[in-house]
């Protein structure tokens, strides 16, 4: 991996996650920082992350490397939980039903991931399914229930879908800006998981004979 | 060499962008313009617009109140100058001020400003000297507002009338 990758590149694309995960644009306090509960699936991502090898962190830190190094590479793995538990905090709805299953799923998710023990490819797209599900969820269903316009029709429809399940699953409605924001920042996760220094496969082979011996 | 270089180039950005998005989630920006603003008087560079300001002022002295609003926040578009703060908040106290009664509306919009302009004010001590006002100290305003917001017995004193604004 190049010192630009590690130093400038990874960085600032997970710090924009940081940053845009939290912003809820058009509330009275825009920027809500993530929850305990995004915190712990953060762990678990960053965990099933590094156990699939799509994250090495002796590649980031050791102590052959040079202070300097070391220090790039401490930053981006705490920039990389950061902007997990920010992603994270940002998929999952603010309240009702919807909030408490998708957490639950998501949870359940990553632990099944982290139990699986999948490679490198098949936890990339793992994570990609597991975040485009959730966007799905909450920025184009639920933000759809929560849609105050349309017709007098879909405006009825809501209505009684919203008395038939006593207001538990219809949220605030969201800023228009907030899908498109939403849509960016999964994006630069995803690239920024991708570009994450890998575990090599001599790594691998390592690790597989040490399972082996086991 | 040249790796150092970039390695420590990236370890600065990283940390001055990291403690920008620390300095958003603190102060909870909601437009670019308090962003910018912001960290700019985060270093001590901001400047309101002091011709804006002048001509809130004026429209304070005439009691109209909601150009002056509109001047001073053309002035203090960051909202990070307390004696603008202090003056807005003013301007909710005249406009929202009652022989009878207050609005209470105005008054709740009063005391938020009152509160952000003692949170600007170094060591949050705020004392604006201006002949025109009766309340110099964002200290007095903001009891002023909040007794105005407060419901008790004298309430319904009817020497209440007799009162002047300040």
């Amino acid at each position: 991996m190049t010192a630009v990758r590690e130093a400038i590149v990874l960085p600032l694309l997970l710090l924009t996650v940081v940053l845009l995960g939290g912003l809820e644009p058009g509330a009275v306090n825009p920027w809500t920082a993530a929850s305990p509960f995004s915190l712990l699936l953060a762990m678990l991502l960053l965990a099933a992350l590094v156990r699939s090898g799509a994250v090495a962190p002796d590649r980031l830190m050791r102590s052959s490397r040079s202070i300097l190094a070391n220090a790039n590479g401490c930053v981006v793995l705490v920039a990389l939980f950061a902007a997990c538990a920010q992603l994270l905090h940002m998929l999952i709805p603010r309240s009702g039903l919807p909030a408490l299953l998708i957490g639950i799923v998501l949870f359940l998710l990553l632990v099944n991931t982290l139990a699986a023990d999948p490679d490198r490819p098949r936890m990339l797209r793992s994570l990609g399914v597991i975040i485009g599900s959730a966007f799905v969820l909450k920025f184009v269903i639920l933000a759809a229930l929560a849609d105050a316009g349309g017709g007098r029709t879909r405006r009825v429809l809501v209505a009684l879908f919203d008395v038939a399940t006593l207001g538990w699953v219809t949220q605030a409605p969201l800023h228009p800006a907030a899908g498109y924001i939403a849509f960016f920042a999964a994006l630069l996760f995803l690239i920024a998981v991708a570009a994450l220094p890998r575990r090599s496969s001599d790594s691998t082979a390592m690790v597989s004979s040490r399972s082996a011996g086991l | 060499m040249r790796d150092d270089i970039v390695r420590g180039t990236g370890l600065v950005l990283a940390i001055a962008y990291a403690s920008v998005i620390g300095w958003t989630y603190v102060r909870q920006p909601q437009t670019v313009a308090q962003i910018t603003g912001g960290l700019a008087a985060s270093v001590g560079a901001y400047q309101i617009d002091s011709r804006a300001f002048d001509d809130g002022v004026a429209f304070f002295k005439r009691d109209r109140f909601v150009e002056a609003r509109a001047a001073w926040t053309r002035a203090d578009a960051a909202e990070q100058d307390a004696r603008t703060q202090f003056y807005i908040a003013y301007s909710y106290y005249r406009q929202g001020w009652g022989r009878v009664y207050s609005d209470d509306a105005l008054f709740t919009e009063g005391l938020a400003r009152i509160d952000k302009a003692i949170a600007l004010a170094p060591g949050g001590r705020l004392v604006v000297e201006d002949a025109q006002l009766q309340m110099h100290s964002a200290d007095e305003l903001r009891a002023e507002l909040q007794a105005g917001l407060t419901r008790d017995a004298s309430d319904f004193n009817p020497l209440r009338v007799f009162r002047e604004r300040k």
